[in-house]
């Protein structure tokens, strides 16, 4: 099983509504990860506000803000290296990361790589 | 005082800055002291004078008070308990990270959630049955936590994601993540501020009506979470003292407005308070510091001394003409006018607009108080005038409301039950007033350019960092979209112009008051933006009066119009108490003029 790591910017609140507008990106997510861990995936999220320090421990994770600022986060990690950033994945990423096969709720369909081979 | 009669063992006091909850709260432990129970007094003041009162140095452990027998006492600072939490998550990465990542870090743990919620950490310990608490009859608490605060901790939702976890979904209990308490020792916190059998309320007012409306908000929102034991107290009512002791004030005209407004208050009271046990307590001559003022609180007035004896230099300070003339000289701009509820911001902002339409610029005045009827006469008494003031008005229940439902429709639309709900509390933190009526008066403030556009409110600083966040992430966008010959400025941009914009705080002469302005104002330099003058309104100093007490308690003020002029302000105006409620555009004009010496 695929361990999937996400390192969040720091948000006050995770939700977003303290910004100038929600961001709907990180609702989906939020329910993205909830879904796909009752599906038996193995993901942990981590907010920069609240846990800095798992954002310092990880060479890949600091070497990337030591880059790119915590302005390209956020930063998806599979089995400890870089999978994702500047953008959380779809429910279709994660469940093909997680290799959750048999899905209860419909999988938004991308434009390419859903199931074929074409990528 | 019906308010400690059979008490409970815990006691809270509640009410904006500058009512006296801290005063009242002191006197109680005193009171209940003497009749033999063993008392501890909590304050989380910053203004706390604890200390001072009862000539013991007190800070964060529990002291006891040798001069009561049977009190003891502790003073929680929010604001650093709020420090040590930043610092034991910040601390630890502070040289492995790079230097903007931990201020973006530092500034998410910058907001007044995170000081409620650290405050309230620190709480806990003394709601639950310990050791720590075990010898005391009474823990009398000079402060307590908001509505939005306790809802947050009795959401099953909310602890799912973080406390059980110590990750996940964040939400504005993102703070409670770090902290140390379980989860248990909250719900058991919780429980018993829910415990009628364990807690009282008291409601801090005073006789002014936007404060008992405030007030019956306050006790709707925690009446609904289960604190329905409430009490009600009027402090500092004049016509009271008067009616006791203060034989010059029914000759003296300011005196006896002061006590016609407090009438009409009182008579006027909110229909949810009417059912409360209330109680209410004279003016005092005297600040409320040494064991004898506080033994004189609860009780009837001491004696006052015969006006011929208190000093009567005449107040010279800068009056808000001198203000207004030099927001003028710049010929057009944006000036908002910063301050706690019930300092008199929006009537200031009037009288600023007024003076300057009066001068014969286009002014537009945005009032973001429903209450506010100033606005109503103030178009009609222009009329003929030749001014040109147009006046907008943004109602900051229905932006939030409007934000609410755009955000719940769209954004939380595929939530489950117990996202939805976290989402809503999110909803309901005063960040999200803050920011909704914000980006209302957003739209307006690009006239600013052309013409003057007094606000009567302004964001702070920490709302300005976090939509600046946003506003730097726009530019990127823009920049990488290509050059769309669309410039973008943040409101933060415009804001740290001096040129653009002059935020004016708004205090009273009153110690919690100027100690919340001094905070305001370092929190806009966070965001660096220097508040460009003060206001001292309503006082006494500067106003008639030959009523004893009120020049007593004029005299007080003269120490903190000082530290306002010589401490925290670059500029700097007094503005005196009215006989009137300043309605229309003549009694308007009489703000701005010279408060000039008082004519004894």
């Amino acid at each position: 099983m695929k361990y999937i790591q996400v390192f969040d910017p720091a948000l006050c609140c995770s939700t977003g509504v303290c910004g100038v507008d929600v961001d709907q990106a990180l609702v989906s997510f939020s329910a993205d990860v909830e879904w796909a861990k009752q599906n038996g995936a193995r993901i942990e999220r981590y907010n920069l506000a609240q846990e800095p320090l798992a954002f310092a421990e990880n060479v890949a994770v600091r070497s990337f803000l030591e880059r790119s600022g915590q302005e390209a986060l956020p930063l998806i990690l599979i089995d400890g290296e870089v999978a994702l950033a500047g953008r959380y994945p779809t429910r279709a990423e994660l469940a093909r990361w997680a290799g959750i096969l048999a899905v209860a709720d419909p999988i938004p369909v991308t434009p390419c790589c859903s199931g074929s081979s074409c990528c | 005082m019906r308010f400690l009669d059979h008490p409970p063992r815990f006691l809270f006091f509640t009410g904006k800055g500058g009512v006296g909850k801290t005063s009242i709260a002191c006197a109680s432990a005193v009171e209940l002291a003497a009749i033999g129970k063993q008392i501890l007094l909590v304050s989380t003041d910053p203004a706390s004078n604890v200390g001072q009162v009862f000539g013991v140095a007190i800070g964060n452990r529990i002291t006891s008070i040798d001069a009561v027998p049977g009190l003891s006492a502790l003073e929680i600072d929010p604001q650093a308990a709020a420090q040590v939490y930043r610092d034991r998550i910040v601390g630890p990465v502070r040289n492995l990270l790079p230097e903007s990542v931990v201020k973006g870090i530092e500034e998410q743990l910058s907001g007044a959630c995170t000081t409620e919620i650290a405050a309230f950490d620190e709480f806990t310990a003394l709601l639950l049955d310990s050791a720590l608490t075990a010898g005391y009859d009474h823990i009398v608490f000079d402060t307590a936590p908001t509505g939005h605060t306790i809802r947050l901790l009795q959401l099953p939702g909310a602890w799912s994601g973080f406390l059980e976890a110590g990750k996940g979904d964040a939400s504005c209990l993102g703070p409670l993540a770090g902290l140390e308490k379980q989860r248990a020792q909250y719900s058991a916190a919780v429980d018993a501020l829910a415990d009628p059998e364990r807690t009282r309320l008291v409601l801090v007012a005073r006789a002014q009506q936007a404060t008992l409306r405030e007030v019956a908000r306050t006790h709707e929102e925690l009446a609904a979470i289960g604190l329905r034991q409430q009490y009600l107290v009027v402090n500092g009512v004049l016509a009271d003292a008067a009616a006791a002791n203060d034989s010059g004030a029914a000759a003296d005209v300011l005196a006896a407005a002061i006590g016609r407004r407090e009438q009409a208050a009182l008579a006027t009271i909110p229909d949810v308070l009417k059912t409360l046990p209330m109680d209410r307590i004279a003016l005092k001559p005297f600040n409320l510091v040494g064991l004898d003022a506080l033994r004189g609180l609860l009780t009837d007035t001491a004696p006052i001394d015969a006006p011929e004896e208190i000093a009567s230099q005449p107040l010279e300070a800068p009056d808000l003409a001198s203000l207004v003339e030099e927001i003028a000289a710049d010929g057009h701009g944006l000036v908002m006018l910063m301050g706690k509820g019930g300092v008199g911001k929006t009537t200031l902002a009037a009288a600023i607009a007024v003076e300057l339409a009066d001068r014969g610029f286009p002014v537009h005045l945005t009032t973001s108080d429903p209450a506010a009827h100033l606005a109503e006469t103030l178009t009609e008494s222009l009329e003929g005038t030749g001014a040109t003031l147009e006046i907008g008005r943004i109602d900051p229940r229905v932006e939030t409301e409007r934000y609410r439902e755009h955000v719940l429709s769209t954004k939380g639309a595929q939530l489950d039950d117990a996202g939805r709900a976290l989402l809503e509390e999110d909803l309901r933190s005063p960040c999200t007033e803050e920011i909704a009526v914000f980006q209302a008066f957003s739209r307006i403030i690009r006239e600013a350019g052309k013409t003057f556009v007094i606000m009567d409110t302004a964001p702070t600083g920490h709302t300005l960092l976090l939509l600046d966040a946003t506003g730097a992430y726009h530019r990127e966008t823009t920049r990488q979209l290509g050059d769309t010959g669309l410039q973008l400025r943040t409101p933060m941009m415009q804001l740290q112009d001096p040129k653009q914009t002059k935020v004016v705080l708004v205090t009273l002469a009153e110690t919690t008051p100027v100690l919340e302005a001094a905070g305001l104002q370092a929190d806009l330099e966070r965001a660096g933006i220097q508040p460009w003058a003060w206001v001292v309104n309503q006082s006494l100093a500067a106003a008639r009066t030959r009523s004893p007490l009120l020049r007593r308690r004029a005299a007080n003020e003269r120490e903190l119009i000082d530290a306002v002029a010589e401490q925290h302000a670059r500029r700097y105006a007094v503005v005196a108490l009215q006989e009137a409620e300043p309605i229309g555009a003549d009694q308007l004009r009489r703000l701005t003029t010279a408060t000039g010496a008082p004519s004894w």
